[in-house]
């Protein structure tokens, strides 16, 4: 039982992380699909550092800075240049997953796993079993509460909303939606790049090409069924992961039984019925369907 | 109508110049040489021996996935699933190519593609219900369509069609019926590109002479207007879903009966990302699509001659596509202001 929650959590924290960014760009009016290219960059930049360095504290410094550099150039493309948001997130996506196995061919040479000497810092035996996991699994719930209380409480949370959901409105009462954005996307950075931290430096101490999977458009959605907000975008994200490491465990007991590959597509699958279902709740998503960069 | 053409070439041509731009700064950045990197991308696509065969090779079925693309962005659908419907219309040939080993090519070959383009179809028919029914968005639904459908690819190479006598991680299934090919391993054929051309005449009638064209061109910018005018915008939506899933099957039943004669796990990984790319640099048109499809199958034959013959990482090309793809949706009249805006700075 103890090792399917250390899995669960395992699994779940990452997705967790990279859906507060995903909600807090989400809330300021952007569609963020670039959050996976931000966590493969999150995770390269963790591993790559603590393996030239050694310093995890530089190494976490690294992938805020390489993700808010990337989540501005999304920011000028967007809002600046007028790109279409998804083609444009999209758009770094690929560079996050290029410019990783670019950089790992560059630096040592080829493509294969590279490993780290240390990964972030665990818990300890203090926490008994829970040990073994990341700091940041222990301060993801803090750092949920703390974004709700900035989000939902505070008068710059209200104001990303307004830029989000009214931006005439909002540019009516003296806030520029454009700001806003700037500053919802470079907030979110941070957490692009512990969510990509703890994926790569969490408990496996490695990174390789493409590791993310899947995991950022999995936050992406988790977004949406959380109906963009940071608790709700939390309970989802733990859905997923929860479906996930059901299908690692069915793998190991029905392996043989089930193909191994077909388990693994479960939180894929997990991640469409939830979007099946928040559409059911909501109804029709207006976001889509927006005119595409047709000149 | 001319100048129009001129002025959305142009305006390609300048955000792939921006493009390419970040493209440096970034090789630069992993400490590539710039120019050398863009230098062996140029030689690798356009000047080296037979360029013209291996850009048709790699340029044709992407063309084909593309067209598919095009009709389903301009019904403002963003059916980023081409990779899936791609995977699953390999897959479904594939069946259909071990079903029929041994019988007649006129016979098998056909099939195969139709299976090929009936199993690209279903893969884009669920997201275009999930839409159409419920309203769940379709990038996302569609994008978990490729990760279905590469897993589902792992198992088939790993399960059912596995080739026994291979070895090691990389899983792939038994050769097709050598009989059943339709181009040898490198290059292309006759049959390939007279099957091109068809898509091509068939995507540019679906899109300028039909009602489906006039109205999913509508539909994708007003589907309200469509929607009062009396058309049947659900009926359009499943229709451009459908037509682009057959297509991106259809490419990769050839990919599968042509220059691969097997299937492989994880093969041609960037194809439905580039497909999307192509469609939004020829500004969803379907004759422009030609073109861009040439050019990005010389740079998708680039990714082949980069790391062996010019030392260089083949993830440059990937640089390059996600790069046009951020900035080629970007509006002129944007850049324009900005443009504006810095040089009255400069001037106070």
């Amino acid at each position: 039982m103890e090792d399917l929650i250390i899995a669960f959590l395992r699994s779940g924290t990452p997705i967790v992380y990279i859906a507060i960014a995903g909600v807090i760009a989400q809330r300021a009016g952007i569609w963020n699909l670039g959050l996976e290219g931000l966590m493969i960059v999150g995770a390269c930049a963790t591993i790559v550092t603590i393996r030239l360095t050694g310093s995890v504290s530089l190494a976490l410094l690294v992938a805020v800075a390489l993700c808010a550099l990337l989540s501005l150039l999304l920011w000028f493309v967007v809002e600046i240049l007028k790109a279409n948001q998804i083609i444009a997130g999209l758009g770094i996506t690929g560079l996050g997953l290029g410019g990783t196995s670019l950089a790992l061919t560059a630096i040592f040479g080829s493509e294969a796993a590279v490993f780290a000497p240390h990964g972030l810092p665990r818990l300890g035996p203090a926490f008994g079993v829970f040990g073994s996991l990341s700091i940041l699994v222990l301060a993801m719930p803090f750092l949920v509460f703390g974004i709700w209380l900035v989000l939902c409480r505070s008068r710059f949370g209200l104001r990303l909303s307004a830029a989000g959901e009214h931006p005439f409105a909002a540019r009516a009462i003296g806030v520029s939606p454009t700001r806003m954005r700037f500053w919802a996307l470079l907030l979110g950075a941070p957490f692009c790049a512990l969510a990509g931290a703890e994926l790569a430096a969490g408990s496996l101490q490695l990174f390789s090409v493409n590791m993310t999977a899947g995991r950022g458009f999995m936050g992406f959605a988790a977004v949406i069924f959380g109906a963009g907000h940071p608790i709700g975008a939390t309970l989802a994200a733990f859905f997923f992961a929860f479906v996930g490491a059901l299908g690692i465990r069915a793998q190991l007991l029905y392996g043989d039984l089930f193909p191994s590959s077909l388990l693994l597509s479960l939180p894929y699958v997990a991640t469409v019925i939830g979007l099946w279902i928040s559409a059911r709740i909501k109804g029709p998503s207006a976001a889509t369907n927006s005119e595409l960069g047709r000149s | 109508m001319m100048t129009e053409q001129i002025a959305a070439v142009l305006r390609a041509c300048l955000f792939i110049a921006i493009a390419l731009l970040l493209c440096m700064v970034i090789f630069a950045a992993v400490g590539l040489s710039a120019i050398d990197t863009l230098r062996g991308v140029v030689e690798g696509a356009f000047f080296r021996p037979r360029a013209m065969d291996h850009v048709l090779r790699w340029g044709l079925p992407l063309l084909i996935t593309s067209v598919g693309v095009v009709i389903c962005f301009r019904a403002g659908y963003f059916n980023i699933g081409a990779q899936g419907q791609f995977y699953m219309g390999a897959i479904a040939a594939a069946f259909a190519a071990e079903a029929l080993r041994g019988t007649s090519p006129l016979v098998a070959v056909p099939l195969c593609m139709l299976a090929g383009i009936v199993g690209g179809a279903i893969w884009a028919l669920w997201p275009a219900l999930l839409r159409v029914k419920a309203g769940a968005d379709e990038v996302i639904s569609t994008m978990m369509g490729n990760f279905i459908a590469a897993l589902v690819l792992v198992h088939v190479t790993s399960g059912p069609l596995k080739d026994p006598s291979g070895s090691g991680q990389a899983t792939s299934s038994l050769p097709v019926d050598a009989a059943h090919r339709i181009s040898a391993t490198t290059g292309t054929s006759p049959i390939i590109l007279g099957i091109t051309a068809l898509v091509v005449l068939l995507g540019w009638w679906l899109t300028r002479r039909t009602a489906f064209g006039v109205l999913s061109g509508l539909a994708g910018r007003n589907p309200t207007m469509v929607t009062w005018q009396g058309a049947d915008v659900e009926r359009i939506a499943i229709g451009a879903f459908l037509v682009s899933g057959a297509f991106a099957g259809l490419a990769g039943s050839i990919e599968l009966l042509g220059p691969n004669g097997r299937l492989a796990s994880g093969f041609l990984p960037a194809h439905g990302f580039t497909a999307v790319v192509i469609a939004l640099v020829a500004s969803l048109s379907v004759l422009a699509t030609v073109f861009v499809a040439l050019f990005f199958g010389a740079l998708a034959s680039a990714a082949l001659y980069l790391p062996v013959m010019a030392g260089l990482p083949a993830a440059a090309i990937q640089i390059i596509n996600a790069s046009i793809a951020l900035f080629i949706t970007s509006r002129t009249e944007a850049a324009e202001n900005l443009l504006s805006r810095w040089r009255a700075r400069w001037k106070t």
